[in-house]
């Protein structure tokens, strides 16, 4: 087992690259996935049957499948039906990066929904009785009180999953799509050194993901200012 | 539906077999990190010596990085790589690595970074009477953790245990882009020869799925077992 540092240096350029394709699908996703992850939590905690059914159904498909099942299916499966085919999405659906981004987004938005109720639920009883009682309206009580406090209680879950989910975006591979791992494994095929390009491309990783691990320690430090530290 | 139907005019048996295998493949990934994730938990809980370091350091690389690369990895260099462990020793062994052992080594080396770290956590979480009183009666030590602490510890663990395994489940998936013919892979093989792609997609999305919701009441029932020497507070 050897690492090369020329061809490591060499191959920087090609696995950069790959690297800014990987945030720009990663941010996207988290920008895409977030607002109808809250969309459909509230969906999952309405009181109608069919809306509570929607959203339970959503989460345990959006959950429970591969990421890689679902980009199969957007990417491939949705080419066959003849609306999308013959219609005028498929300006948007032909693009490798378009599915992509909606495969991701379901299972992204699946554990936000779960991530979203937990914290909805979570916010203590009186601090909303209190915004009424103080003549907030439903409304300003929910976005000034229970989303802001549900979205400080969800931090933590949301930092493991968005973190598991930029390392699972190694998968866009499969669709065409040039980012750090099919980087590196064109070098791979180039030169056959099977340690040299995966170890430079799993340090690339290593940064990213460490990255996001200081960035949600500063935002929760920023978000929880008002608290006493412990 | 002739479609999914077993034989030569379906690809149904085709599924079935990928099926066992993305099955077969998360079991033997699952108990391998079961294994090193105990042996790491011990190993860490002697304090911050040595062992302790080597495991943040494993555990840092292992989930820092995408199973997928890992899995790449062992594929196109786990010949070498084994090779490379062993030559010291002076122990010359070529190994041919299928992409089904590549899978198996890569998906239950990081997920051991992360049983690690659960389990390691739930023993730390079991009450420290229970160890008092192991010492007390002179219970030996490896009673006291096979009989007393493990047990107790799996009570606490079952919920992150479970999530975990739906996770790796999950992550077979990416076997088959190293070329492994499991579920996915026979579902794209006959989405190919077919031309109707959704069919084969939508039942191996379904496989995953339906495996995800049944794990939880089953899990449920493991859960009521082990809570039978717990006091339910009355409510």
């Amino acid at each position: 087992m050897r690492f090369d540092p020329v061809l490591a240096w060499d191959s920087m350029p090609a696995l950069l690259d790959g690297a800014l394709m990987t945030l720009l699908v990663t941010f996207t996703v988290m920008a895409v996935g977030g607002p109808l992850g809250l969309a459909v939590s509230f969906a999952r905690m309405s009181r109608h049957r069919a809306l509570a059914w929607f959203g339970a159904a959503y989460v345990s498909v959006c959950r429970g499948a591969p990421s890689l099942i679902l980009l199969y299916l957007i990417y491939n499966g949705l080419a066959q039906l003849d609306v999308i085919r013959d219609g005028p999405l498929w300006l948007l659906f032909q693009h490798a990066f378009f599915c992509v981004t909606i495969a991701f987004s379901l299972n992204h938005s699946g554990y936000i929904v779960e991530i979203m109720r937990g914290g909805m639920q979570a916010v203590p009883a009186g601090l909303l009785e209190a915004g009424a009682a103080l003549g907030l309206s439903p409304r300003q009580v929910l976005w000034k009180i229970r989303i802001p406090i549900a979205i400080r209680y969800g931090l933590k879950a949301y930092q493991n999953e968005a973190m598991l989910f930029m390392k699972s975006t190694a998968a866009v591979s499969a669709v065409t799509l040039t980012d750090l791992t099919a980087a590196a494994n064109e070098i791979f095929y180039m030169t056959y050194d099977p340690f040299t390009p995966i170890i430079t491309a799993g340090a690339i990783y290593w940064i990213i993901n460490n990255a996001m691990r200081i960035g949600f320690g500063l935002l929760e430090r920023r978000l929880n200012r008002h608290l006493a530290i412990a | 539906m002739e479609l999914l139907s077993f034989g030569d005019s379906g690809y149904g048996d085709e599924l079935f077999y990928g099926a066992l295998i993305t099955v077969q493949l998360a079991v033997y990934g699952y108990v391998l990190a079961l294994l090193l994730g105990l042996v790491f938990a011990i190993v860490s809980l002697q304090g911050k010596g040595p062992g302790w370091w080597l495991f943040r350091v494993y555990a840092s690389v292992f989930t820092g990085v995408p199973s997928l690369l890992i899995i790449f990895l062992f594929y196109f260099g786990g010949a070498e790589l084994v090779r490379g462990l062993f030559q010291p020793l002076g122990i010359d062994i070529r190994l041919d690595v299928t992409p089904f052992t590549a899978g198996v080594a890569a998906l239950g080396m990081v997920y051991a970074a992360y049983l690690g770290d659960l389990i390691r956590s739930a023993i730390t979480n079991v009450s420290k009477g229970q160890f008092e009183a192991c010492e007390a009666l002179s219970v030996p030590r490896r009673h006291m953790w096979l009989a007393v602490i493990l047990p107790q510890a799996f009570r606490i663990a079952l919920p992150g245990l479970v999530n975990t395994w739906i996770v790796l489940l999950k992550d077979t998936a990416l076997v088959s882009l190293a070329g492994l013919n499991d579920v996915i892979a026979n579902a794209k093989v006959a989405a190919g020869s077919t031309k109707e792609p959704f069919v084969f997609f939508t039942a191996a999305l379904l496989f995953f799925v339906v495996i995800a919701t049944v794990t939880l009441p089953l899990v449920n029932r493991v859960a009521r077992r082990l809570e039978r020497g717990e006091r339910r507070a009355e409510v």
